[in-house]
């Protein structure tokens, strides 16, 4: 119901936007977004309720670990009560400080399934340490079952193939990548590598380092530290050796 | 939240028959039958022509569907709604909700119940077999790489001959109809370096 009053309130066809939003709603969580996943290739942003989201889900793409990673890998729920704790932090070293530095105390991922097949992922977080309680993890559940039916539900036009509803793909990713394989002389693992490499290093967001790929403010160079033209905004003076 | 007295859910068969699937009493089952069996009223509408039908007062309209009026205020119905259901493009069924008193529609319930509608069709086809899933993820998958070749093309050749980001993909597609290949499998050939993009024609705008 829910789920169904979101579709309403956007004037559309329901979609996995409306599921994120309802669960943000329905659960003691401060946001939630949605992924496609696949085995083969990096995985696609679909939604994301706000900005805390998003950077977990670019945390995770950038670093390659993180309860995304590993709900995906392992096909169970993963839950993480307090990102602060022992085991949590060897667990993902990387992500579980940058992730509270982001705003999270507890994040929540659950895999969208039906049987084998597994088309994505349902993130949660909260902001502070709290653990979600027996019927707030059915309702999860359930919010992952309806996206899962959703997802695989979505509208395909033939003859490209475009996606319909993609909400949060944002293609400047993978132009950057594209750039890349040119201004390096690598190959699409490699360019897309550097470009998250570059981000983590610098501490900044893989889509914020994409755009300025793409606006041409800033070149990589083989085997050299990028360069920015001088009429950059963003300081890249601290360069590493 | 919604203000319905009764409803009935109707799939349509493979002959195209609507079928009742779930009704919330046992008298909605009856008009149900009696819509179909009869081929009258405003859910076979909705079905037909694929957009919701909305009867405030029944009693205005008994010269349009006269038995099904007739039955329909019998039972204690004054005002009806149908929404299609609908599985992508193609409409599946339809939802019949039915309303003691006559009276408009609340403007906010209508589109809440389409939503409704759309949830329930994908509900009701998780009964689909795990074969149709994982063609239906293959398809997503397919889709959703497809994309990501496509945006990674057209960085790769922007960069390569100092173009924006439009012009790349014009640039491509063109290449692609022209040489009758599908535009991601282009898009794969070129970023693996298998497709040189030889008489690649560039517009400026």
């Amino acid at each position: 119901m829910l789920v169904a009053e979101q579709a309403a309130r956007r004037g559309a066809r329901v979609s996995v936007v409306d599921v994120c939003v309802a669960a943000v709603t329905a659960l003691p969580v401060g946001g939630a977004g949605v992924s496609a996943m696949s085995r083969s290739t990096a995985s696609h942003p679909l939604c994301s309720t706000d900005d805390v989201s998003a950077q977990l889900e670019e945390l995770q793409l950038t670093l390659g670990e993180g309860p995304r990673v590993d709900a995906f890998a392992l096909g169970v729920a993963v839950l993480t009560p307090d990102l602060l704790s022992d085991e949590v932090l060897d667990r993902w070293p990387v992500f579980a400080p940058a992730a509270t530095e982001a705003g999270a105390q507890a994040v929540f991922a659950f895999p969208l399934q039906i049987g084998a097949i597994s088309p994505g992922v349902l993130d949660l977080y909260a902001d502070v340490a709290d653990e979600l309680d027996a019927e707030d993890l059915a309702d999860a559940m359930a919010f992952a079952d309806t996206a899962t039916l959703i997802l695989l539900d979505t509208a395909i036009d033939e003859p490209d193939g475009h996606v319909r509803d993609l909400g949060g793909y944002r293609a400047e990713i993978d132009q950057a990548t594209g750039i890349l394989t040119e201004q390096l002389g690598v190959g699409i693992e490699e360019a897309f590598v550097r470009l998250r490499a570059h981000a983590y290093a610098h501490g900044r967001r893989l889509a914020e380092v994409a755009a300025d790929v793409v606006a041409r403010r800033l070149r990589f160079a083989p085997d050299t530290t990028p360069d920015t033209t001088p009429d950059t905004a963003r300081d890249e003076a601290d360069d590493d050796a | 939240m919604l203000d319905v007295s009764a409803a009935g859910v109707l799939l349509a068969n493979r002959d195209g028959e609507l079928r009742v699937m779930a009704a919330s009493d046992e008298r909605v089952r009856l008009l149900e039958l009696f819509q179909l069996q009869n081929d009258e009223g405003p859910c076979l509408q909705c079905f037909h022509h694929g957009t919701a039908v909305a009867v405030p007062d029944l009693s205005t309209v008994a010269h349009r569907w006269p038995r099904f009026v007739a039955e329909a205020r019998r039972s204690g119905f004054e005002a009806v709604q149908a929404l299609p259901m609908r599985l992508r493009d193609e409409v599946v069924g339809a939802l019949n909700l039915f309303r003691a008193r006559p009276g408009p529609f609340d403007p906010v319930g209508t589109p809440v119940a389409q939503a409704l509608a759309d949830v329930a069709t994908i509900s009701l086809l998780q009964q689909r077999s795990t074969v149709r899933s994982s063609v239906l993820n293959e398809q997503l998958q397919t889709a959703l790489n497809s994309r990501v070749l496509i945006e990674q093309a057209k960085g790769k050749l922007a960069e390569r001959h100092d173009i924006d980001m439009e012009q790349a993909f014009t640039a491509l597609r063109g290449y692609a109809r022209s040489h009758n290949r599908r535009l991601s499998d282009l898009a794969r050939a070129f970023i693996d370096g298998t497709e040189p993009l030889t008489d690649l024609v560039f517009r400026t705008h």
